[in-house]
């Protein structure tokens, strides 16, 4: 618990007292992909459903709050609601017909779903389908959520977001949805038998999964000011989100935080350092991470701190 | 005493000269370029780092007193006390966001005074973004979508032809054959991969066919690194046109080279961009590319009527190892234009430089590509005198023949066919 | 969308005769891919990358040692095999016993090494094998068949027809059914479930190695090329059913199909997500797929 409160309050402090763009972008990058992951565990970690297409809520989100602003003129804010309730709704269309599918068989209809999403945004003219949008250029304020002389503000609204999604989390782990989602991510069959409405609560899982990482693609429209299919919907951002979740620890609250924590770090850093040769060393290292972890540490790093923490108490 | 005032006045020499000596010392600027280094297209933005890198050197005085090219012979900054360019590189990994992060990075951290680069459209909108939030002038010779100069930003500018002006060539160029040869054409099918760059050609392409008169018979998009491309070539061979346009990237260059030919479709012409350029290209596919003709702004030919053309690709030859490519041949330009511009503002300051740019008149005889020179439109910020021009591939080798006026060769006319080629 | 045009019986038998020969591609990557899936119940994500594996090895061949691809194949298939059965060993092993997610997530960790290797091994540059003893197009009247391609489907009916035989006939085979069915009794009947494992993710790979050998015949090749086969591997698999051969052979020329005439009488910008499309409709009908169990 002190540890939670020295972390945040660092975490408070730190745009006061480092004001280099780079590390502020590297930490807001870092809370945007925490969130993904807390969003991407509540269905995976905590439900059982391996979702590796989350960048398709995550590119709805930013599409349709960028959409409204540029052609409606729609204040982002409503733009941010609209997007995950947009998000949301699709989820549960495509989550419904999904709802009997376990493991690997999820998996990869998670990934055709995200696809299909991708390939059809790429030929909607109406969103500028290849050519994306870019988004129009505010004055500065709060209410536009935009900013321009300064990432502080930003740094401050996506940690904002990330503490809403992880009181989520927390409240889905602790309640008594959170110890049915656990139930099916054991077993659909006993939890049905015991009266668990299973897909009742799949869909739930799903539908708040998506609308917490719509939210994150709002912050990005806002922030980046320029979104294409390409960069709101790969397959490489769904990969990564469930990349760092299981770094860190799927199931457990904190997990996916450390895990961007992490990467992203290292992700940026390393790029910087080896990637103007040209010569892939720093996925390389990535890649060999992951497979290291994923076969020694399966727990993540989460699972390494609890049996220290354990091992002291 | 005496000594006393001796050593003063020693030492007093001695720091006014150190003191002059700082001052006299030549000074460095700083400028950003942002490419992508790694990832699917690092051997592009390798090949535009090469560009830039001679043009650095020929801008610091490297190569000699008689190039005919801005600062070559002064060798530095006259007006800036002979201060020299260097460039700091960031790898954006061809991705938007880090389009925007390296640049804030270079411009905040590594105190560049000015960003060139970042060759994929999508990256340099992000990009120039930042720049323009950051108020720091941005010059851009190598990214080809003209949103990016419809956007009135005051802080970027683009040297080089863009996806309109290269789409209204196609169509100049059509009209110009049919009156050389007398041969009447009244179709055409448009072929673009499907992300930002292919569609604003398709865009433009249907755009300038009504204008020209000419009917689009198939409009066909499809993604770059399909695994198979037999339908989409099949509803072109369906539609029977006369001439296909075709944008793409070198991988789906090369694979619907290879499925045009085994499927035997063999319009009277093949006219195409980017791709069809890339180094890789010509490698890969060898006698199959001959006689299709591609857009560019630049050809080693060129040097047979432009010495400084000759001149320049000889150094980068000699430098490299390779010929000058035309995405090198792009990117080489930016450096010149941002040298030129500091030097008549005599200063590096953003708003200064921005006025320099502004009142920018690079003369013909010093660009390497056939224009009237470099001079920015007021309002848009684009080279207004930036047109691009056709070469044709003769025995695997780039030929200049459009504009007909300077080309090197005669166009081969119409497209011979496929058999007989293996 | 919807093509206007009137369309000749010849275009639309050549089309089908494409869609064929891309399909039979597809079952020869497919299959590896649902024997490992069936076996052992691990979704190989690294799979496209050993297909480019395969493909590398056949370009370096030819240009070092000016072996033409059609005899790489045995060597392809070797050289997979033990990559894959070294894979398995020291990697794949050790999550068998660990979360779903472990499993998941270890073969992604595998293919991004992979396909790093390979842009720090030989540069991110795209590669293509020039001409070489079986090229160019037969033409029937109105119909060319690209050689390259009949030749690659060909390989592919005879490389399946083999596995099949060899997994009906062989001792070691009807193992590796038993392991495929129902592991507890096959473990029980005495049969070694972890050298079963271990081979047939060898096999796996070196299959779709083969596949590699005859692709590199006429496509290009690069460290990314994995990527776009691998996905649609894993729709032909599901859609065939996960663990039978037969279901992912079917379902390969199917997709081939649907992708070839899909994108020639709708929107060719479409022909992936129709097929995308396909899975998940076939999923949510049939969750085994056609000829699962």
């Amino acid at each position: 618990m002190t540890v939670g409160l020295a972390v945040m309050v660092m975490l408070l402090i730190f745009p006061l007292v480092v004001t280099q763009i780079f590390p502020l972008q590297i930490m807001i990058l870092v809370f945007m992909y925490a969130m993904l992951g807390v969003a991407w565990n509540i269905m995976g970690g905590y439900a059982g459903m391996f979702s590796f297409g989350q960048a398709a809520f995550f590119g709805i989100g930013a599409y349709t709050s960028s959409y409204l602003l540029m052609a409606f003129h729609v204040n982002p804010w409503f733009g941010l609601i609209a997007g995950g309730v947009v998000a949301a709704l699709v989820a549960a269309a495509i989550g419904y017909p999904c709802s009997n599918l376990r493991g690997h068989y999820f998996a990869i209809a998670s990934i055709a779903f995200a696809e299909i999403v991708r390939v059809y945004f790429n030929n909607w003219t109406l969103v500028n389908a290849a050519e994306g949008i870019s988004l129009p250029m505010l004055d500065e304020s709060f209410t536009n959520f935009m900013f321009h002389n300064s990432k502080v503000p930003y740094y401050y609204i996506m940690l904002a977001f990330l503490l809403l999604a992880l009181v989520v989390c927390h409240f889905v782990a602790t309640s008594k949805m959170g110890y049915y989602f656990r139930a099916i991510k054991e077993s659909h069959d006993v939890a049905e038998v015991l009266g668990v409405n299973v897909v009742r609560y799949r869909l739930i899982a799903i539908m708040v999964s998506a609308f917490l990482s719509a939210m994150a693609g709002t912050f990005y429209a806002q922030y980046v000011l320029y979104i294409d299919p390409e960069s709101v919907m790969l397959l490489a951002i769904s990969i990564q989100i469930v990349l760092l979740s299981m770094l860190g620890g799927a199931g457990s609250v904190m997990g996916p935080v450390i895990g961007a924590a992490v990467l992203i770090p290292i992700a940026e850093v390393t790029r910087v350092w080896l990637g103007h040769q040209g010569t892939g060393v720093d996925m390389l290292i990535y890649g060999f991470l992951i497979t290291i972890i994923s076969v020694y540490q399966p727990q993540g790093v989460w699972g390494i701190l609890s049996r220290i923490g354990n091992r002291i108490k | 005493m005496k000594v006393k005032s001796w050593i003063t006045i020693c030492l007093s020499m001695f720091l006014l000269l150190a003191f002059s000596g700082t001052v006299l010392a030549q000074e460095v600027i700083k400028i950003g370029a942002v490419y992508p280094l790694t990832g699917n297209i690092a051997s592009t933005g390798l090949d535009c780092k090469r560009g830039v890198d001679l043009a650095v050197d020929i801008i610091n005085g490297k190569y000699g007193k008689d190039l005919d090219l801005p600062m070559a012979k002064t060798g530095g900054l006259p007006n800036l006390g002979g201060a020299k360019l260097e460039v700091i590189y960031a790898d954006t990994k061809g991705e938007p966001k880090n389009g925007m992060s390296e640049t804030e990075r270079l411009v905040t951290q590594e105190k560049v005074v000015a960003i060139i680069g970042a060759y994929q459209s999508s990256v340099t909108k992000t990009a120039s973004q930042a720049t323009e939030r950051l108020k720091v002038p941005y010059v851009c010779s190598d990214s080809s979508s003209p949103t990016l100069t419809e956007r009135g930003f005051k802080y970027f500018f683009r040297v080089s032809p863009h996806d309109a002006i290269f789409a209204k060539d196609w169509f100049q160029f059509l009209k110009d054959v049919e009156n050389k040869t007398k041969m009447k054409l009244t179709t055409v099918a448009i072929l673009y991969e499907n992300t930002e760059f292919g569609s604003n050609v398709g865009k433009y392409a249907r755009k300038y066919a009504q204008e020209f008169g000419y009917k689009v018979v198939a409009d066909v998009s499809y993604a770059a690194n399909a695994t198979d491309v037999t339908s989409e070539v099949g509803t072109l061979i369906k539609s029977k046109p006369d001439v296909l346009m075709h944008a793409s990237y070198i991988t789906d260059a090369i694979l619907f080279t290879k499925t045009f030919k085994e499927m035997g479709f063999a319009p009277k012409g093949i006219l195409t961009m980017a791709g069809y350029i890339e180094p890789g290209y010509l490698p890969a596919v060898r006698v199959d590319g001959n006689n299709i003709i591609v857009r560019s702004t630049f050809a080693l030919d060129l040097g047979k009527r432009k010495p400084l053309v000759a001149k320049v690709s000889q150094l980068f030859k000699k430098k490299y190892g390779i010929d000058m490519s035309e995405n090198a041949a792009r990117s080489f330009m930016a450096p010149f234009v941002l040298a030129d511009a500091f030097n008549r503002a005599k200063s590096t300051n953003s708003e200064a430089v921005v006025k320099a740019l502004l009142e920018t008149n690079i003369p013909g005889n010093q660009v390497i590509y056939p224009w009237k020179g470099i001079q920015f439109d007021p309002q848009s910020h684009q080279n207004i005198y930036a047109q691009g021009g056709l070469v044709q591939v003769q025995n695997q080798q780039y030929v200049t023949v459009w504009p007909f006026a300077s080309a090197a060769k005669d166009v081969v006319w119409p497209f011979p066919g496929w058999k007989g080629k293996k | 969308m919807l093509a206007r045009i009137e369309i000749m019986p010849e275009q639309l038998l050549q089309q089908i005769v494409n869609g064929l020969l891309i399909g039979f591609m597809y079952s020869l990557i497919a299959i590896g891919l649902t024997l490992i899936w069936g076996v052992m119940n691990i979704v190989n994500f690294a799979h496209g990358d050993f297909l480019m594996v395969g493909m590398f090895t056949s370009f370096w061949l030819f240009s070092l040692y000016g072996l033409d691809p059609l005899f790489s194949i045995p060597i392809c298939f070797l050289l997979l095999f033990v990559m894959g059965m070294l894979i398995y060993r020291f990697i794949v092993s050790k999550v068998m016993k660990g979360p779903m997610l472990a499993q998941l997530v270890v073969t992604f960790g595998v293919s991004i090494f992979l396909s790093n290797l390979a842009v720090y091994l030989w540069t991110p540059d795209f590669r293509l094998i020039p001409p070489t003893i079986l090229q160019g197009t037969w033409e029937f009247g109105e119909i060319i068949l690209s050689i390259p391609k009949t030749v690659a489907s060909v390989g592919s009916i005879i490389t399946s027809v083999c596995l099949f035989l060899f997994l009906k006939k062989t001792k070691t085979g009807k193992a590796i059914l038993a392991t495929e069915m129902d592991r507890e009794s096959a473990l029980l009947m005495g049969i070694n479930t972890e050298r079963i494992n271990s081979l047939s993710f060898g096999i796996g790979a070196a299959l779709v190695g083969v596949a590699g050998a005859f692709l590199s015949t006429y496509y290009y090749i690069y460290p990314q090329v994995g990527g776009l086969f691998g996905l649609i591997a894993f729709s032909i698999v599901a859609l065939g059913g996960f663990g039978s051969i037969e279901g992912a052979f079917i379902a390969g020329i199917l997709v081939g199909l649907v992708q070839t005439l899909g994108g020639f009488f709708f929107d060719p910008a479409y022909k992936y997500a129709i097929v995308f499309m396909i899975y998940l409709i076939t999923i949510w009908i049939r969750p085994q797929g056609l000829l699962g169990w």
